[in-house]
């Protein structure tokens, strides 16, 4: 069952509660996040993702190296960049709207051992053959290399330890009528399926949410 | 004593080896000082050639007969034998002992010094290298500090540093020849990755890697096949080199019966990587490379990379740079240049850019937009600002102009659209 938790109204920034969402996501195994890439925030929760890789040196940790399999080259490097993460740490693969190219790619570059993160973003491609994501896993698996397929929609059977399913709220305006600009989106991010925690673990946050199926976060995605 | 020739040349060579042959000929111990110069060790060839000046007169001559006007100076340190071919007739010998007195009227440009020094040196009001050696030691030490004093020494033709001896480029090259022709494809790459691992093994016990590799195939006909390569990185792996030559080979095989190959690396040095306990572990160069060279393959040159921000206000104003996984000095991301959003670490909401920009029917109530009709997205527009007017490069042949609004569809999707000043197009949507 989930559960609703609102964030604060802006900044709207909850660090705890998305560094624990972005925690959730398994070296080693491959992962989902879906949702049409219709401003339901998938796209952003993976650039947080990047970001965090990328520059956690900035902040006293250690980066790493991020692959981003692009299927449809719609991914925008200003918002990468100023989503904080480090661009010269990003290796760029456009496939111009081939699934098997992008398939191919992000199998080649998840035996490739070093990358910390590799992304498959098929938007609307088409659903994955569940062979591609067998595959997948199976490439992924005994590595340090997280592995996530961004995708429209969830097939049923996949591989995927995590499922995340990311949906949109509401958006938010600066200004009353007329309005002066967008301020940003907030969405909703749950857990569709986890086959890493059976058991709920302690609360990440002092509103307490845990990391089991059904969990859910509330985020405000600025602009 | 050692006794020092120098060469030179008024025109420049043409091959840069010409004269170190000339050299070579002579002497053992060759120092190449550039394509139209070279000093050698003289010392003990009486035996040989005969007296100095009969050395230098052959000299000469074994440089007329490959083409070269050559000048020579015998004397008993470097700049002393310049000294004598720039300022004495073509054949010129400073009799041993006697440096210091021969560069006493030579003029201070001989030392080759940088413009800083050399303009110190003219402000002091001096022409000559006597007169910079006349000059007390201790004084020059002291405005010149350590760099001077070796300037006096060389000066009065005491030099200490060696001869630099010349070595030839070591040839990393190794063939095969097949009396009996390989018809198919398959031979060939396993006699290619032999040579590689012979290649490579050469390479490795030299302390070098590759940064190149050509083959060239001898077809039957007299035909020929050649053939390059360039890893990401240098490699002396046989199997990764092997991999790449077989990708290569598959995606251009010979077009005939092989009846030799030869493959030839270009050797280089390749710095040390100190791999460390507390950073994330990174791709390995040679694994990288392999699988960067089947990406190309995959998805083409100019489809991956490293993205960066140029330093436009053009939207989508991404370029793509060579992917390097070492590491290097943080880059911080407000250096990344771009339209200046950079912000750090907000959460911060994707645009995901279509590309090309989708050509898009926008309906306009009182100068808004109200609906929107595109092959990726249609509806009513409920909600929206703008214009945000930018453009940019109206200096060039490539001015640009757009007006962009956000907007919400009725069914909640945020998007982006463009003007350009004739068309509408859907930029971008939010997710």
């Amino acid at each position: 069952m989930a559960i609703p938790i609102e964030s604060s109204p802006p900044p709207g920034w909850d660090r705890e509660g998305i560094d624990g969402l972005l925690g959730l996501f398994p070296p080693g195994r491959l992962s989902e996040i879906v949702g049409p890439p219709r401003s339901s925030g998938g796209s952003s929760l993976l650039l947080a993702l990047i970001a965090r890789i990328t520059a956690s040196e900035r902040e006293g940790g250690r980066s790493g190296q991020v692959a981003f399999v692009d299927g449809m080259d719609t991914l925008d490097p200003a918002s990468v960049a100023a989503a904080g993460a480090d661009l010269s740490e990003l290796l760029w693969v456009k496939c111009g709207g081939r699934l098997r190219a992008a398939l191919s790619a992000a199998d080649l570059l998840t035996r490739c051992p070093g990358f910390s993160l590799v992304v498959l973003d098929v938007d609307e491609l088409g659903p994955v053959p569940a062979s591609a994501h067998l595959r997948l896993q199976r490439a992924v698996e005994g590595s340090d290399t997280i592995l996530i397929v961004r995708s429209a929609r969830h097939r049923e059977g996949t591989p995927a330890s995590l499922v995340l399913t990311a949906r949109r709220l509401a958006p938010r305006w600066i200004g009353l009528r007329p309005l002066t600009r967008l301020g940003g989106l907030r969405t909703e991010v749950s857990v569709l399926r986890s086959r890493l925690h059976q058991t709920p673990v302690p609360a990440l946050s002092p509103q307490g949410r845990g990391q089991g199926e059904g969990s859910c976060w509330t985020v405000d995605w600025m602009l | 004593m050692t006794r020092i020739a120098c060469v030179i040349t008024a025109t420049e060579p043409s091959t840069p080896t010409a004269l170190l042959k000339v050299a070579l000929a002579h002497s053992p111990r060759v120092e190449n000082a550039g394509s139209a110069r070279v000093y050698f060790d003289a010392t003990g060839l009486e035996g040989l050639f005969g007296d100095e000046a009969q050395l230098g007169r052959r000299l000469r001559e074994v440089a007329a007969a490959a083409g070269l006007d050559a000048r020579v100076g015998i004397a008993g340190s470097r700049i002393a034998a310049l000294a004598a071919t720039r300022l004495g007739p073509s054949v010129a010998v400073v009799e041993p002992g006697g440096d210091a007195e021969y560069l006493a009227g030579a003029p201070l440009a001989l030392l080759e010094l940088p413009v800083e020094m050399m303009a110190r040196l003219s402000r002091w009001g001096l022409r000559t290298l006597g007169e910079l050696t006349a000059l007390p030691t201790a004084g020059v030490f002291e405005r010149l500090g350590g760099e001077g004093v070796r300037l006096q020494r060389v000066a009065r033709g005491e030099d200490p540093r060696p001869l630099v001896s010349w070595k030839a480029a070591p040839l990393f090259e190794e063939s095969v020849e097949c009396e009996w022709g390989m018809e198919s494809l398959e031979p060939v790459i396993e006699r290619m990755h032999e040579l590689a691992g012979r290649v490579c093994a050469r390479l490795g016990a030299s302390g070098l890697a590759a940064d190149g590799f050509e083959w060239t195939c001898r077809l039957d006909g007299g035909r020929g096949h050649e053939g390059a390569l360039t890893p990401a990185v240098p490699m002396t792996d046989p199997d990764a080199v092997g991999r790449l030559l077989r990708l290569a080979l598959e995606a251009r095989p010979p077009s005939g019966i092989v009846y030799a190959i030869t493959l030839r690396a270009h050797p280089t040095r390749m710095a040390a990587v100190q791999e460390s306990l507390t950073d994330r572990s990174r791709p390995n160069p040679r694994l990288l490379a392999a699988t960067m060279n089947r990406l190309v393959a995959l998805v083409g040159t100019d489809r991956i990379g490293a993205p960066a921000l140029l330093d436009s206000h053009r939207p989508d104003a991404v370029g793509l740079h060579a992917y390097s996984p070492h590491p290097g000095p943080a880059q911080s991301p407000s250096s990344t240049g771009g339209e200046g959003r950079v912000r750090g670490t907000d959460p911060v909401l994707a645009l995901r850019r279509l590309r090309p920009p989708a050509p898009a029917a926008v309906t306009l109530a009182s100068g808004r937009p109200v609906a929107l009709r595109s092959s990726r997205l249609t509806g009513r527009i409920v909600a929206g600002v703008g214009p945000w007017r930018a453009s940019g490069e109206w200096w060039s042949r490539r001015p640009w102009l757009h007006d962009e609004w956000d907007v919400e569809l009725a069914d909640g999707t945020l998007c982006r659209l463009a003007h350009d000043g004739s068309a509408w197009h859907l930029a971008g949507i939010y997710d």
